[in-house]
């Protein structure tokens, strides 16, 4: 595996590579931390907070190793102290009021191509984020994981402190309790 | 589980692009010949592909310079630190050294002083004794008056 860079020059001391690496990770670290608490407030206090740690920590990380796995476990392992603390059942259950409530002119869009498109394919993704924030954290999280971040499943493995089995596991029941919830609302696949 | 409920079971996942390509194979070949399982692969490909193209959320314009901000401060704080820890173990093995020093330096003075001034000197472990005491008093009230100002530093950052 290719060495980082930027990591070997944060690990000597380069702020200017820690700024590399921030704007780097920011869109997928951010995303990753919003799937999981689906607060904005929190997760730009978890981004923060995890780049705190990455400073702290910086120094005892193997450079050989993968930098992202590294990463995201630290944003994972904040997040989930911060729900246990705050709101420990959210580790569990669904909760209302979430990330995907926000307007849609918040968000980067896809390659659309008419308003129509534009229009359809929006929807189609604010029903689709809506089914995927209704379900537990663990399944948000492998989801954000494979499909947001492109990550292998060895890597999710990685991240999640789990076994390769046990992720790939976890991802299957995700995708299936995604397409229940989008079934069970749009019945016959008018989510299509 | 036969082998069709084995492969139905793959599908979701062969749309996700998360098998090891010996399963790609099987799913690949059983769904040439099983159309219940290549109309459920189907099935989960629009969901996957609208997994893939979901919208990044935007993080607040401000957040990268304000993280920026607070990690070089921690950055900083923990570069002085490392230099604090530093220039305190050369301090402690500087007193070690000194002590050292000091020891011989005293039994030698102390033995010509001896001869040249007879008894006076002869108890020369007490003035080292003292000396030393009076060495490791001072490093230690440097070292607790630096301890409170750090202190006090941390708690303004």
């Amino acid at each position: 595996m290719a060495v980082d860079a930027d990591v070997v020059r944060l690990r000597r001391g380069d702020l200017n590579a820690l700024s590399d690496l921030i704007t780097r990770y920011q869109n997928r670290l951010h995303r990753y931390l919003l799937r999981i608490v689906r607060q904005p407030a929190e997760a730009e206090d978890l981004f923060q907070q995890t780049w705190l740690r990455v400073v702290e920590k910086i120094r005892s990380f193997d450079a050989s190793r993968n930098f992202d796995a590294w990463l995201f476990t630290l944003a994972r392992n904040l997040a989930i102290d911060h729900l246990r603390r705050i709101r420990p059942e959210s580790l569990d259950e669904p909760l209302a009021n979430s990330w995907h409530s926000e307007n849609v002119g918040d968000w980067i869009s896809g390659k659309d191509h008419t308003p129509l498109d534009h229009a359809l394919a929006a929807e189609r993704r604010t029903e689709i984020s809506e089914a995927m924030a209704r379900l537990p954290m663990m399944y948000r999280e492998v989801l954000a994981l494979r499909f947001e971040d492109e990550m292998k499943i060895e890597e999710i493995a990685q991240v999640t402190a789990v076994p390769v089995s046990t992720a790939k596991s976890r991802l299957r029941r995700s995708l299936e309790q995604l397409r229940d919830a989008l079934e069970a609302r749009y019945p016959g696949g008018t989510w299509q | 589980m036969n082998e069709h409920d084995k492969i139905r079971e793959l599908l979701a996942l062969a749309a996700a692009d998360a098998l090891t390509s010996a399963e790609k194979k099987q799913v690949a070949e059983h769904v040439r010949s099983c159309i219940a399982c290549s109309n459920e692969l189907e099935a989960w490909r629009p969901i996957a592909s609208e997994l893939r193209r979901l919208p990044t959320p935007q993080p607040s314009s401000w957040l990268v310079q304000a993280t920026l901000a607070r990690a070089e401060a921690k950055f900083t704080e923990q570069a002085e630190h490392a230099w604090n820890r530093r220039v305190m173990i050369v301090v402690v093995a500087f007193a070690w050294l000194l002590t050292i020093a000091s020891w011989l330096v005293f039994h030698v003075v102390s033995g010509r002083f001896e001869r040249l001034l007879g008894q006076q000197f002869s108890h020369t472990w007490i003035s080292f004794a003292a000396f030393t005491a009076l060495e490791w008093f001072a490093g230690g009230v440097a070292a607790v008056m630096l301890a409170i100002r750090q202190g006090g530093e941390r708690r303004l950052a």
